[in-house]
């Protein structure tokens, strides 16, 4: 549901993104956008536990249709002032997406992903927030 | 008789909630053939108790894990052919860990039980002992041939690896029972308000202070109080004078050059997947002087404290943290331990919330035969 409002959203204020494909496969996910870039994402398995590995699967679009890439994902707490102890690998499927491996969210609170992204030489930094208990 | 329910808001038995339920279903380890298997807890049982495993034919694993000091040995460290930096860790519920030992060097509860085998400080033994002893002792051999469908062969580290899963395969069905907090959480859970008012008003003020201003439970997390993670909780990491323990920094080192490591050869699971937290681990400067979060579970049952054994009662480890000086934690953030300036009132009631996490575990009868 939060991904079709999302879509909406998405689509209502910039044609252009429309053949961005948002769906990752569970019908349902995170999506979030810069001026530039808009990114869908979801968890695997889909609920996110305290301590345990999880992945995320990406999408990532440009504005401009042109080719994007997932340079880096990472999450710290920020009022703890730590990251993970657990450095994620990528790695870009044949369809365009990114499957990124060895998250581990090692407290319950606040976490803020980071995703680095790039398209041609222009690269950006998105942020999305989680709220583990 | 009678007793008062606090006032619990929805949030905390939410984070009550997330202290059960117990006891946690059965895990098996896919990186060991033997996990969960009969066969394989019986023969690693007998290895537990065998003496043979050491150099000098005295120790066996459970000198110092003794089922009557649950699973510790009472000391503030560790003594194997001499005393060592660090408190003999309790096996309670060992089998739901994902890091073993205080500085997490071994990834799995196999390659943890070969460490102390193999150390010269401990047991003194070798592969070639082990295997030895499990390829001529008729019941041992008998008992290797049962778990693992194979008669004992030649090779001695193979037969060390699989000695150390049968050891695993055992530790791992050391579970402690159902406490008073249990049937707390329980009833709070049910809303059950009648069931949760026998829990006594100190266990019950201690446990808000546990989830509340102590932020205990960040670290302290889930059914066994532990994120399996490590933890700075400003302990003096001098060992002797100029000698440190660098805690999760060296595990780390260790873990890497480990041939027994979950990305080694000895890993049972085809899939990869219970070598995830091996293979994206990441060793940090912040790791110096962090040291494994243990479970709360049996703790007041445990003592001495900390992982160097340093404090020596409940009472002295909540002190600790009422007044952990924050110039001692080797943190660069902001830290997560702080002092808390508890009352006395307050230090009581933490301490007796603790104690509700303890209970006295049923005898335990005499191993199976082997072969029968």
């Amino acid at each position: 549901m939060r991904l079709l409002a999302a879509l909406f959203v998405v689509l209502f204020a910039n044609a252009a993104w429309a053949d961005c494909p948002l769906d990752l496969g569970r019908g349902t996910g995170w999506v979030i956008f810069s001026d530039h870039y808009m990114i869908a994402f979801r968890p695997e398995p889909m609920q996110m536990e305290v301590g345990q590995p999880f992945s995320l699967l990406f999408n990532v679009c440009t504005k401009s249709n042109s080719p994007a890439e997932l340079l880096a994902v990472d999450a710290q707490m920020p009022e703890h002032r730590h990251g993970m102890n657990y450095r994620p690998t990528i790695v870009a499927g044949t369809d365009g997406r990114y499957r990124v491996d060895g998250l581990v969210f090692h407290m319950p609170g606040r976490w803020e992903l980071s995703i680095d992204v790039r398209a041609g030489e222009e690269s950006e930094r998105l942020t999305h927030d989680f709220i583990l208990k | 008789m009678a007793q008062e329910l606090l006032d619990w808001s929805a949030d905390e038995v939410r984070a009550i909630g997330r202290h059960g339920p117990w006891p946690p279903s059965p895990v098996r380890d896919p990186s060991n053939r033997v996990s969960g298997t009969p066969a394989g807890i019986v023969l690693g049982e007998h290895l537990f108790n065998d003496p043979r495993v050491s150099a000098n034919g005295r120790m066996s694993c459970a000198t110092c894990h003794q089922a009557g000091r649950d699973w510790s040995d009472g000391r503030a460290k560790g003594f194997g052919t001499v005393e060592l930096d660090r408190r003999t860790p309790s096996l309670w519920n060992v089998g739901h860990a994902h890091w073993f030992g205080w500085d997490g060097a071994g990834d799995s509860l196999w390659a943890q039980a070969i460490r102390p085998i193999l150390d010269p400080r401990e047991m003194g033994g070798s592969a070639a002992r082990v295997g030895r002893l499990v390829r001529n002792d008729k019941l041992l051999a008998c008992g290797y041939e049962r778990a693992f469908g194979t008669r004992a062969g030649d090779d001695d580290e193979r037969l060390l690896v699989d000695s150390a899963k049968a050891l695993a395969a055992f530790q791992a069905t050391l579970v402690s029972p159902r406490t008073r907090f249990d049937a707390f959480r329980d009833a709070l859970v049910t809303g059950d308000r009648a069931a949760a008012a026998r829990y006594p008003l100190p266990e019950q003020r201690g446990l808000r202070l546990f989830i509340g201003v102590g932020n205990c439970d960040t670290c302290h997390f889930g059914p066994r109080f532990t994120n399996g993670e490590f933890g700075d909780i400003g302990i003096a990491f001098f060992v002797r004078p100029g000698e440190v323990d660098s805690g999760r920094l060296g595990g780390l080192a260790r873990l890497a050059s480990s041939p027994f490591n979950l990305l080694g050869r000895y890993n049972d699971d085809a899939s990869g997947a219970s070598a995830q937290r091996t293979r994206h681990v990441q060793r940090l400067h912040a790791n110096f002087g962090e040291f494994r979060v243990p479970s709360l579970r049996q703790v007041g049952r445990a003592a001495a404290y900390m992982h160097d054994g340093s404090l020596a009662t409940l009472e002295e480890v909540v002190g600790h943290y009422s007044g952990v000086d924050p110039d001692r934690l080797h943190s660069d953030g902001t830290p997560l331990v702080r002092p808390l300036g508890l009352s006395p009132q307050e230090r009581t009631d933490l301490v007796a919330f603790l104690r509700s996490l303890d209970v006295d575990p049923p005898p335990r009868p005499p191993p199976p035969p082997l072969c029968p």
